[in-house]
């Protein structure tokens, strides 16, 4: 799945009430802070607000499933080779 | 030392100076190609899924990019009190952190 690597590296201190929400909407507390959002056009939105203030990257990004299967090397030398 | 001075001695009495000095312009420059470069990511990220945003077609089709911008957008705002309706941008609150970039026409 792509996701954006948001890091906020301007603070919102002394901006409009909205703009303090919409980092802390994104999950962003402090400066140098990082979250990561999947793209979607709700987030491009909330970004678009804070454009100041954040830097982003767009990244693919797969998350571990978390188990691996078990093969036997016969299994495994059929998916290498022919 | 103390050195008495008007903005030590009154209370709420800050100096802008009238000038922006190169520097602040250099930075000036940085930044709005950052915010350039944060649409721009947006926009390939939300094109690459087929989608698109109002926020982000509306940048695009109101606001000039860096190098398309005139100077003298780049570094003065709209000021009706002014002789020359305009001021230096630094005299804008906030101005590093709020994007400005397009004055009425005509001015």
């Amino acid at each position: 799945m792509s996701y954006f690597r948001i890091t906020l590296v301007r603070s919102a201190i002394g901006l409009p009430r909205r703009t303090t929400d919409v980092l802390k909407a994104l999950g962003l507390k402090k400066r140098m802070g990082m979250v990561f959002h999947p793209v979607s056009q709700s987030v491009a939105g909330q970004i678009m607000k804070v454009k100041e203030l954040v830097e982003e990257v767009h990244l693919e990004r797969k998350p571990d499933p978390g188990y691996y299967i078990e093969k036997t090397e016969a299994m495994e030398w059929v998916e290498r080779g022919e | 030392m103390f050195k008495p001075s008007s903005p030590l001695f009154s209370g709420l009495l800050w100096k802008i100076p009238w000038r922006i000095s190169q520097p602040q312009k250099a930075r000036q420059r940085k930044r709005l190609r950052a915010v350039d470069k944060v649409v721009d990511t947006l926009s390939a990220a939300l094109t690459r899924q087929g989608q698109t945003t109002k926020a982000v077609e509306r940048w695009f089709r109101e606001m000039p990019r860096e190098e398309e911008m005139l100077p003298r957008d780049k570094y003065t705002i709209f000021d009706k009190k002014e002789k020359t309706y305009r001021k230096g941008i630094h005299k804008l609150p906030k101005w590093t952190r709020v994007s400005q970039r397009v004055n009425p026409p005509g001015f």
